[in-house]
């Protein structure tokens, strides 16, 4: 039979805004070429011509999914810049936040692994847990997915009124519901037929590919920037990093779902933790870092963003270079769509939780 | 002759019993209006009802009260049919206009072979039905297996790679249900005695078999709801893999022809596995057709529920399902009668001609 090429993307109901070139010998997928650049903004370019806080929405731009953790990046690098220490609480309040942010994201990429088998209802019940989270979004910074909350120096605002025990109802509603996603997701015959198995990424391979985030836990590394170099307040938190042997989609599933507990815990602890002061330290408006450069990293949903910036002694930076979870990941997708069914292409893609804007930045 | 007799001829031609009634089957119970009010209120039913599982809301205008959203289909059909008709620039002209026109005929024409309830008359027991023949389960099997050609027609002259792929698998799919569906039913025949539909119904009088034939239960119900494409069986339609599979193309009329069609086969499927396995119309004090509504509801329910609880399983394991599972149960089934006939005769309704 001979070889059809098949587009798969842009305009296709789950590709994303990319497309991928699929050789396809009957319904096996022989080779797969990623077609990137749909999106790509020129954040890093735009990025040289702000000042520095000026900067903060536009790098969030790099994946709004998880605009807690991509963010938190860029203001540490900053901050290492102009050599700032900022004050515990607002190392706590920035843990809290990355964390629900990496949740809002799991639950968006779990949703859409849900998805890829056909699965609408998780999708929904993911979809409105998310709320849950996005209405303390809402509550602490005024805005649902896009805050900006970082600045270089601390957080915009403190902790409101009657946020402890507003989060804290929040959390055990949806430690029950994890419960319930266990039972309903992962324990599903179907979807254990449909996932476990499919697109192994072993333990080597993950390693030479470079693969970072969830996807390098799933085949067992257990690597995690927050026990590695820990930031903010990780170094004062329990936690452990859940890894998988298998290295399948089910594994990366079930590593996004463990990590899931583990926020919740997190957030538990520090909003326990949490201790009294202030909440930034006084930066100026257009902050001025010496001449020098500065690299920072952080564990984001999809695993580690790193933020080189060189600095030329001006208001703005001389360069920002974002080395992009999602592109890092990328490479993963062609490796692991060789030889397999056509059906289980969108079920590799998303497991991988690639998205296409991290990846053009 | 005056313009008297002519009306009086008129009204003895036209208002009889016979002729009303005949009117009555074809266009409303069995016939016409049923099949049509059953789609209008099935996709309203299956959003409604995914929405509850969803934990959304689902369709809320376009109707009264707690029945909003129900003439949103009719509100989208009719946008539909204005639309242009676009026909790719690598179509078969003719096949791609005619094969999608055909599926709602070849559907409905297995709907009128359907008896659904004893008439109610003073005289000889008359049956809903629009045609009788004693064959009707042959016909309506045979119209449904008509269905996977069409689909291969459809993907092969749309010209385009992914109904190309939808085809292949609707084909592999539905050729690979269409034994167990018949195995399945032969089983009913078998302990029958006959092909009439009637007959099988008036012969679970006793018990019904769904209690009697649970494995055949099983495998009919399985391999109608791959026959359908519903949910765990999707694989034609896999929205994530092949955008819609052989349908892709279609706009307009076009369309809304297939999905017509895909919800009229659900409606003859329904009343399939309720005249084989529940009994029909049999039941104490409600009228006959109202016991038929409420158990081909009840099995509506069931089809529908697959989209809400189960993720699309690939092609390679349905086919596995199929062939390695779902045959092999078929047979034991038959076999099982073959024993029970040979030493229990008296479980079955009907004794065997020199069993």
């Amino acid at each position: 039979m001979s070889i059809m090429r098949v587009r798969w993307g842009p305009q296709h109901p789950v590709s994303g805004q990319w497309a991928f070139w699929l050789d396809v010998d009957g319904d096996i997928v022989v080779n797969m070429e990623p077609d990137i650049g749909y999106t790509h903004r020129g954040i890093e370019k735009v990025a040289e011509n702000r000042t520095y806080i000026q900067n903060v929405p536009v790098v969030e731009r790099t994946s709004v999914f998880d605009a807690g953790n991509i963010v938190f990046g860029y203001v540490q690098a900053v901050e290492e810049l102009m050599g700032i220490e900022i004050p515990e609480r607002a190392k706590y309040i920035r843990t809290i936040v990355g964390e629900m942010s990496r949740i809002v994201s799991h639950l968006y990429g779990l949703g859409l692994l849900a998805i890829a088998v056909g699965f609408e209802t998780m999708l929904m019940w993911f979809i409105n847990d998310r709320e849950l989270f996005l209405d303390l979004f809402e509550m602490l910074t005024g805005a649902r997915i896009t805050y900006s909350f970082f600045i270089p120096g601390g957080v915009l605002h403190d902790l409101p009124q009657g946020f402890y025990d507003e989060a804290m109802r929040r959390l055990d509603y949806f430690e029950r519901r994890l419960k319930d996603y266990w039972k309903m997701f992962f324990l599903n015959r179907t979807f254990i037929t449909r996932t476990r198995g499919v697109g192994v990424l072993k333990r080597e391979d993950a390693i030479r590919l470079g693969v970072v985030g969830p996807n390098l836990r799933a085949s067992g590394v257990e690597a995690d920037v927050r026990k590695d170099e820990p930031y903010a307040a990780y170094d004062q938190i329990d936690f452990i990093i859940p890894t998988e042997k298998e290295g399948d989609a089910y594994a990366r599933g079930g590593v996004r779902f463990h990590e899931l507990e583990q926020s919740v815990s997190i957030i538990r602890q520090a909003l326990k933790k949490i201790p009294d002061g202030k909440i930034r330290v006084k930066v100026p408006i257009t902050p001025t870092p010496p001449k020098g450069e500065a690299y920072s990293r952080v564990e984001t949903a999809r695993g580690e963003i790193g933020y080189y910036i060189i600095s030329d002694g001006s208001n703005r930076p001389y360069r920002v270079k974002i080395s992009a979870p999602s592109f890092r990941n990328l490479l993963a997708m062609p490796f692991l769509s060789r030889n397999v069914p056509m059906a289980d292409i969108p079920t590799i893609y998303l497991s991988l939780d690639l998205i296409p804007l991290d990846v053009d930045r | 002759m005056n313009i008297e007799t002519i009306i009086e001829s008129l009204v003895a031609l036209f208002i009889n019993r016979p002729f009303i009634e005949m009117l009555i089957k074809v266009l409303i119970f069995p016939g016409l209006m049923f099949p049509l009010l059953f789609v209008v209120f099935a996709v309203w039913f299956e959003r409604k009802l995914l929405a509850k599982v969803h934990l959304r809301i689902g369709p809320l205008h376009v109707g009264p009260g707690p029945l909003g959203g129900i003439f949103q289909l009719i509100a989208d059909a009719l946008k539909l049919l204005q639309k242009e008709i676009i026909v790719p620039y690598n179509a078969h002209k003719i096949l791609y206009n005619i094969l999608p026109l055909a599926m709602p005929m070849i559907s409905l024409a297995a709907m009128a072979f359907i008896p659904v309830a004893p008439f109610p008359s003073v005289g000889p027991v008359d049956y809903l039905v629009v045609f009788y023949t004693p064959y009707n389960i042959l016909v309506v099997l045979a119209l449904f297996a008509i269905h996977p050609f069409l689909v291969i027609g459809v993907g092969w002259a749309s010209g385009s790679k992914y109904t190309t792929m939808g085809a292949l698998r609707a084909a592999y799919q539905l050729l690979a249900y269409e034994v167990p569906v018949m195995l399945s039913a032969a089983c009913v025949v078998m302990v029958t005695g006959s092909f009439d539909l009637i007959k099988i119904v008036e012969s679970q009088a006793n018990i019904w078999y769904i209690l009697l034939l649970p494995i055949a239960f099983l495998v009919f119900f399985v391999s109608m709801m791959a026959e359908l494409g519903r949910r765990p069986f999707d694989i034609p339609h896999a929205e994530q893999e092949i955008v819609y599979g052989w349908a892709t193309e279609f706009t307009g009329v076009h369309y809304v022809c297939v999905m017509f069609a895909e919800y009229v086969n659900l409606c003859v499927a329904s009343c399939l596995v309720t005249l084989l396995f529940l009994g029909g119309w049999l039941g104490p004090v409600l009228p006959p057709a109202a016991w038929f509504l409420i158990k081909f509801g009840i099995v509506v329910v069931f089809f529908l529920m697959g989209r809400g609880v189960y993720p699309r399983l690939r092609i390679d394991q349905l086919l596995n399902a199929g062939w390695r599972i779902l045959i092999p149960l078929a047979l034991i089934q038959i076999f099982i009668i073959l024993v029970l006939a040979k030493f229990a005769p008296w479980i079955l309704p009907v004794t065997f001609v020199g069993g």
